[in-house]
């Protein structure tokens, strides 16, 4: 596009990927986000003094702040992504659910007005009665599982009330909640949107989000093997109808819950690009984020709903974490000291912040590098995505590829049989079963392997000439080289 | 030569030798003859001479830790320590590592729920550090639980076949 890139960093990112290859890049504090990544005061003045035009804000931090929208709104500054009043009124979960009812789109059973922190306990036990258990006890500010507790029954219920309350306020500073009926085995479905500034939205096709963790998205793909023609076409209607509700503008993303019986229910929506994007990028063939900053600068929508809704194949995602899958997933930050990355046909790889040498920071949330996969059809992008996540090496650092692999294998996954709480009672079956499972003959390999490392240590560099080095012909050595690809 | 290797708790004795453009290998009594070549400073590629001359593309990141080795193949990464034994002796020569690395009297606890499947040590037996004392079968794999230090074993508190909780006490070395 043409466009010159301004980045800004924290301490620990000086030497970050998006720094290097930014145009200009500007440091902004130290490495804890509240005093760098989330202050608007600095963002805003490293816009101004840079002379930037626009601003992009990601998918983190404050990508769904109200007030960083307006500061840069007020500093002059576009702001890719929709207006403030919009991001604040779908930002609230009961504002958002109050639109979707307006815009005639229905919504899970639920409080309609946010618990404050002084509604009594028995005051909330006669909604929870009333909606029926199992009820979800949700953050008004909340997202990506946080400040969200299930009671099953009204004895569960006090102590989720806490529960929520605490993690809300610790992370978002507002302890308001509300609830919901916990519908039994739902699917996790959503609609990406984009609108422009002259009132056209488009929709795409859906997103399949049900492979979740305690309640974390982990693998995304697009089509969802549960939604036919006519489901797709209804949710698509319905996510516009509420996004033209609130006069939404730039990318979006409506989610829903899907109900074995084919119902679905507007759940929330994100004012921003996602994670999971680069799947609905892959089978429609649209550069989303170039959308954004097209429509950002008043560039009218030319794109024909019937492709965007048309599918060209299957696109599956998986969020590689910095974390020890065989060590219940707990957070693997450290020194990266080597990469193996998977290629070739159909493979993508995304916000891949990591290289050989650098930390992946303890501060900041472990994702470290999204990996799709295309195919023809779902086995086939199953298939690439099996074989990309076979070549991919990250050492130094347990991730949670291992995990990915299993998954892949696994029945369940492969015959599209899954709800959003299928992962989690797969996992418990599991018990703690490794990931990372050597074959014996794998053992012997790595034990070879390292005692010729070590001999090869122990006798010194081969001069030239020697046994098994580069005295053979180069060719030989491009073709092994080539081999490990 | 003879290269002393720790992989998944088990300890082995590997011997390398050059067979003309190739190595042999062997490890408890098992033969490779193996011809390697090296991509790069990490990378190997080793084809294991047999009737299928099966080939390996094989990684190796050598950790911050001195002898600890990740060796990354498709299949995964085994992680390897390299002359541990050797390495702690001369660590406790030139002073770096105390011969008694914790002081004072150590609890064994078991780090998980499960079933001790066999007890390695008596009262009384002098242990070396990162000795297997107990094996705890939990989830259908089994951890061997070791010495943190050199030492006598003062007491153990379990028998072969006894379901343990977490963090119950199972060997006191001192």
């Amino acid at each position: 596009m043409g466009l010159r890139a301004v980045a800004v960093y924290s301490e620990c990112d000086r030497a970050a990927l998006h720094v290097r290859y930014a145009d200009e890049a500007y440091a902004i504090g130290p490495s804890t986000p509240a005093e760098s990544y989330l202050r608007i005061d600095k963002l805003v003045d490293v816009a101004k003094r840079s002379g930037a035009d626009a601003v992009h804000p990601g998918y983190g931090f404050l990508a769904e702040n109200e007030d960083f929208a307006a500061a840069c709104r007020d500093a002059g500054l576009t702001f890719i992504g929709p207006s403030p009043e919009v991001i604040a009124r779908m930002g609230s979960k009961t504002g958002a659910r109050q639109a979707a009812i307006a815009a005639g789109v229905p919504v899970v059973p639920g409080t309609e007005t946010p618990l404050a922190r002084d509604v009594p306990d028995v005051e909330i036990a006669r909604i929870a009665d009333a909606l029926g258990y199992p009820v979800l006890i949700k953050a008004v500010s909340g997202g990506g599982g946080k400040g969200m507790r299930v009671a099953a029954t009204p004895e569960d219920l006090p102590g989720g009330i806490r529960a929520a309350r605490s993690e809300a306020t610790s992370a978002f500073g507002d302890p308001s909640i509300y609830l919901e009926r916990r519908l039994l085995r739902p699917r996790h479905v959503e609609i990406q949107l984009l609108g422009d500034e002259h009132g056209a939205i488009v929709p795409f096709v859906e997103r399949e989000c049900s492979i979740q963790r305690r309640h974390q998205k982990v693998v995304e793909e697009s089509p969802s093997v549960a939604v036919d023609g006519k489901t797709r076409a209804a949710m698509a209607e319905a996510a516009v109808a509420v996004a033209r509700h609130v006069g939404y503008t730039n990318a979006g993303t409506i989610e829903f819950l899907l109900d074995e019986d084919g119902r679905f229910y507007f759940l929330e929506m994100n004012t921003r690009l996602q994670v999971e994007h680069p799947i609905t990028e892959l089978v429609t063939g649209v550069d989303l984020v170039q959308w954004q900053i097209r429509l950002a600068q008043g560039a009218r929508l030319t794109l024909d709903p019937a492709r965007t809704l048309a599918p060209m194949g299957h696109a599956i995602e998986c969020r590689i974490y910095a974390e020890d899958p065989d060590n219940c997933f707990l957070p693997s930050p450290g020194r990266v000291l080597g990469l193996r990355v998977p290629a070739g046909p159909g493979i993508r790889r995304d916000d891949d912040g990591v290289t050989p040498g650098l930390d992946v920071p303890i501060y900041y949330d472990p994702l470290m590098a999204k990996l799709s996969a295309w195919g023809e059809d779902r086995p086939h992008a199953i298939a690439r995505m099996a074989r990309a996540l076979g070549e991919y090496e990250v050492h130094g650092i347990k991730t949670s590829i291992p995990f990915f692999r299993w998954l892949m294998a696994d029945a369940s996954f492969r015959e599209g049989r899954f709800d959003t709480t299928t992962l989690d009672a797969l996992l418990q079956t599991r018990a703690g079963h490794p990931f990372l499972d050597i074959s014996p003959e794998a053992e012997e390999v790595a034990l070879v392997a390292a005692a010729l490392h070590a001999f090869d240590r122990a006798t010194g560099p081969r001069r030239a000439g020697d046994a098994a080095g580069e005295s053979r012909s180069r060719w030989k050595d491009q073709a092994r080289r080539d081999a490990l690809r | 030569m003879v290269f002393d290797i720790d992989v998944n708790g088990r300890n082995h004795a590997v011997s390398v030798e050059r067979d003309g453009e190739r190595y042999r290998v062997s490890i408890e009594g098992r033969t490779h003859v193996v011809d390697l070549a090296r991509v790069d400073r990490s990378t190997l590629s080793l084809i294991f001479d047999g009737p299928e001359a099966s080939s390996y593309a094989v990684a190796i990141a050598e950790r911050l830790e001195p002898g600890e080795l990740e060796v990354h193949m498709g299949a995964g990464v085994v992680y390897a320590c390299l002359d541990r034994g050797a390495r702690t002796r001369r660590r406790r020569a030139a002073g770096i590592e105390p011969f008694t690395t914790v002081a004072g009297e150590q609890e064994i606890v078991a780090p998980m729920p499960g079933k001790v499947v066999r007890v390695l040590v008596a009262p009384g037996d002098q242990v070396t550090v990162r000795q297997g004392l107990v094996v705890v079968e939990a989830m259908k794999m089994e951890n061997e639980l070791r010495s943190p230090k050199d030492g006598r074993v003062k007491d153990v508190r379990v028998r072969q076949g006894m379901t343990v909780e977490a963090g119950r006490v199972l060997v006191v070395v001192e």
